[in-house]
């Protein structure tokens, strides 16, 4: 059929030729078909004729289409040529030769080798503007991470890490610590409370006096500039109103007489301990070179006082605690010039997350900073051995904590009634946990407390938002400082100059 | 000639007893085992040759016991009872013969974690004025005290021997390495004793112009004002006095964590009973394996054998 489609005919059809004849008609071009070739058929191919295309003997083999016959009469084989040895191998057939690979992406005379195009991409100016930004960036990173971030997260993790028993054997809180003689903890007298119940028209202040140390002019000169009413205000004092200074019995006898409160410092916890000795007997008084300066001055002191004023004395607790103001405005966090929330006064600072009846009586008086890792307060600024902090640092980081409502999840704790707490949320498992987190837990969260203190004249008046520190050293020359509190819970300080008294 | 020889023999024997008495009569250590006792059969009394002007002696078994009067050391259950007694009946002789006397170092620790001795003491701790340790060396030195003490309704009270022995080196105010100790209250019938140092101006510092310096002959230092004015305090149940200054002076001497780490010596502080308890092995181990020596809450530890071996 092929045959006849073709139009094929016999070899011996009268068309004897010599192969140099062949070869010549093969490889001059025909202007048109020769008569033997038949009759034209009609077929699909869109390519060189490849039969009468002078090239075609050197085409390759890979042009000549699979089902593509040509118009011939040659045999098949005459149409095969030998360029196929001239013609680059793909690289498959190369698979499995190593040889040239080597240089097959690394040939530096190859435009498309690996180190030519990077040479060419490094040189262009668009790459190294990009190069630039990303190097200034990275650099800007690394800075503001090792100078700014780094240095907070540090600071956040290790004042955490205080709170927890991660790091440690044991915390301060544990051991059962000093005794005080006396009221430990006192309410403030509800009548006296502004706008409590005793103050519907919130007309009441509260005057909260640091270290007074027997200064009494500076005294009255101060509550004179506060505007002063007996009647609708309070004095509140932070404990050491005594000792070092001129009229110490004036100092008490005014205190009394306008029944202020004060808590006790240090110098009244000196004063009191002598006097369980000293007091009562009739035995001739200790020189300074048999005891020392300080225990022969209060001595002294001691002879002059009367007994309402070793009564007041007495009386004076460790820790006055103040109820939050029921008129005072909504709180904010970072609201320094406001009191919304419960006070604590004490002499010289309190020590976070322990609660208040273990708080040693002797560090309640005489603490200025913590222990870093023990939670250990410190009478010193900086402990010798250990790593300590001013304590209203870490006070105020915790009270802070509170005030936004983050958990004290894992940190240290002290009764067994937190204990089971802890061990009931645990049991709760994550899905309990969930639920408290988002519509929270029945109990009540504990709440932020603002602590009013004294003791500490170095550092001055320190104000921040949890704590207020109101010794600015009088009795040296400083001034005396006094806190106003209003019914709205706003602050408000005042300051008189003091005369230098320390000989 | 007769006369002669034995006035030779005379002089002869004499100059022997002189030399020998030199020997071992006229040096002064604490007094001779067979004046004081006579149980145990012998002395277990260091002699310390290497240092012949120590009064005080230990015995050969243990720092903290005296030999002349014992032969063994307790074992930890009974040592409890013998301190506390002995606390209590130095505390009641001294009222007695009115010196004044406060708690310092171990004994002050313990003090401060729970107003009782610390499991792992063999010794207490104490200080006298120097104006007390005068009074009592001239009039009290050498004394034993005659104390019977509470016991249990059936049976008879315990009658029991202490005395109070007072080191000649006391009259010396200087540092010194081997009389650090000025005072010792000795138990008699089990070789158990407090030291008793003395509070003492500091020479040198006041010289210097610092007036409330005080020293102990045991190299510590304080200053007046951290001491004065003694506070009343119980301890073991009897009405002490702690120095003024206590949180700071431990603080000091033993660093902080002292006050605030629940684990030391093999004991454990249990928070919940406010008591320092023995770890047994066996809880050690448990301790550490589940890494409860560090991290975790220190309440709910239980340190019973029974959660130990659940049925």
């Amino acid at each position: 059929m092929a045959q006849q489609e073709m139009g094929y005919q016999d070899d011996n059809d009268g068309q004897e030729r010599s192969l140099s004849e062949w070869q010549q008609e093969l490889q001059t071009p025909f202007p048109r078909r020769p008569e033997w070739a038949g009759a034209s058929v009609e077929t699909s191919y869109a390519g060189p004729d490849l039969l009468y295309d002078p090239g075609y003997a050197s085409h390759s083999a890979r042009t000549l289409r699979h089902g593509d016959y040509t118009r011939r009469s040659a045999p098949l084989i005459d149409q095969v040529s030998n360029g196929w040895r001239n013609s680059e191998k793909t690289a498959g057939f190369y698979a499995a030769e190593p040889e040239d690979h080597d240089l097959r992406l690394c040939d530096l005379e190859d435009e498309g080798s690996c180190p030519n195009t990077t040479a060419d991409l490094v040189r262009s100016r668009r790459f190294r503007r990009m190069l630039a930004v990303v190097l200034v960036a990275a650099v800007v990173l690394y800075y503001s991470w090792r100078w700014y971030l780094q240095p907070r997260l540090q600071e956040e993790w290790d004042l955490k890490q205080g709170f927890m028993p991660a790091r440690s054997n044991g915390t301060y809180g544990i051991a059962r610590a000093g005794h005080f003689e006396g009221t430990a903890i006192k309410w403030l007298d509800p009548e006296l409370v502004p706008g409590g119940e005793g103050d519907s028209k919130g007309n009441r202040r509260l005057v909260f006096v640091g270290d007074i140390h027997g200064c009494k002019k500076e005294l009255l000169h101060l509550l004179e500039k506060v505007g002063f009413d007996a009647k609708t205000d309070h004095l509140i004092a932070t404990g050491d109103t005594v000792s070092k200074g001129p009229d110490n019995v004036g100092v008490l006898d005014e205190l009394i007489r306008l029944k202020a409160d004060s808590v006790r410092g240090n110098h009244e916890d000196r004063l009191l301990e002598a006097a369980k000795t000293l007091l009562g007997t009739n035995l001739p008084p200790e020189s300074a070179a048999a005891t020392s300066q300080g225990y022969a001055k209060d001595a002294k002191l001691l002879r002059e006082l009367k007994p309402k004023h070793m009564r007041y004395l007495r009386d004076m607790p460790l820790m006055l605690r103040i109820p939050a103001l029921p008129h005072a405005s909504a709180s904010r966090r970072k609201d320094k010039d406001r009191v919304h929330e419960n006070i604590i006064v004490v002499h010289a600072g309190v020590v976070p997350h322990v609660p208040l009846e273990k708080q040693d009586p002797y560090f309640v008086m005489n603490m200025r900073s913590i222990d870093d890792r023990t939670h250990l307060p410190s009478a010193l600024r900086e402990t010798k051995k250990g790593k300590s902090r001013p304590w209203m640092e870490i006070w105020n980081w915790y009270n802070d904590r509170l005030f936004r409502g983050r958990s004290l999840k894992g940190f240290h704790l002290y009764s067994a009634d937190e204990y089971e707490e802890e061990q009931l949320a645990e049991s709760q498992g994550w899905l309990g946990s969930l639920w408290d987190g988002v519509f929270g837990t029945g109990k009540a969260k504990m709440k932020p407390q603002v602590v009013v203190y004294g003791h500490d004249s170095k550092a001055g008046l320190q104000m921040h938002r949890w704590s207020k520190g109101l010794d600015s050293g009088c009795v040296a020359g400083g001034k005396l400082t006094a806190m106003v509190l209003d019914a709205k819970g706003k602050t408000e300080i005042v300051q008189v100059g003091c005369k230098n008294y320390k000989t | 000639m007769g006369f002669n020889l034995s006035k030779l023999a005379l002089y002869f024997s004499l100059l022997v007893c002189i030399t020998t008495s030199g020997v071992s009569g006229l040096v002064k250590r604490d007094a001779p085992y067979e004046q004081v006792n006579d149980h145990p059969t012998f002395s277990h009394q260091k002699t310390d040759k290497d240092e012949p002007d120590k009064y005080f002696h230990e015995s050969t078994f243990s720092e903290h016991y005296d030999g002349r009067f014992a032969e063994a050391p307790l074992i930890y259950e009974d040592r409890r009872s013998h301190l506390t007694a002995l606390l209590h009946t130095y505390i009641s002789a001294m009222q007695d013969m009115g010196a004044e006397t406060w708690l310092m170092h171990g004994t002050l620790l313990g003090w401060y974690w729970n107003r009782a001795i610390l499991p792992w003491d063999s010794d207490l701790d104490v200080m006298i004025t120097e104006r007390s340790l005068h009074h009592l060396a001239t009039f009290h030195n050498m004394s034993i005290h005659h104390f019977s003490l509470p016991s249990p309704p059936t049976e008879p009270r315990l009658k029991r021997d202490y005395l109070l022995e007072i080191n000649p080196h006391y009259k010396n105010s200087s540092v010194e390495s081997v009389n650090k100790i000025d005072a010792r209250w000795i138990d008699i019938e089990t070789g158990l004793f407090i030291d008793i140092t003395t509070l003492r101006r500091n020479a040198t510092a006041h010289s210097l112009g610092e007036v409330d310096e005080m020293m102990v002959k045991d190299k510590h230092h304080y200053v007046y004002d951290d001491i004065f004015p003694l506070r009343v305090s119980s301890f073991e149940g009897a009405a002490v006095n702690v120095p003024f200054a206590y949180a700071e002076i431990l603080v000091e001497e033993y660093g902080e964590t002292a006050l605030s780490e629940v684990h030391f010596e093999n004991h454990r502080f249990d928070v919940e009973r406010g008591e320092w308890r023995a770890l047994r092995y066996a809880e050690l181990v448990r301790f550490q394996r589940q890494g409860a020596l560090l991290g975790g809450s220190f309440w709910g530890r239980k340190l019973d054998s029974e959660s130990l071996f659940p049925d």
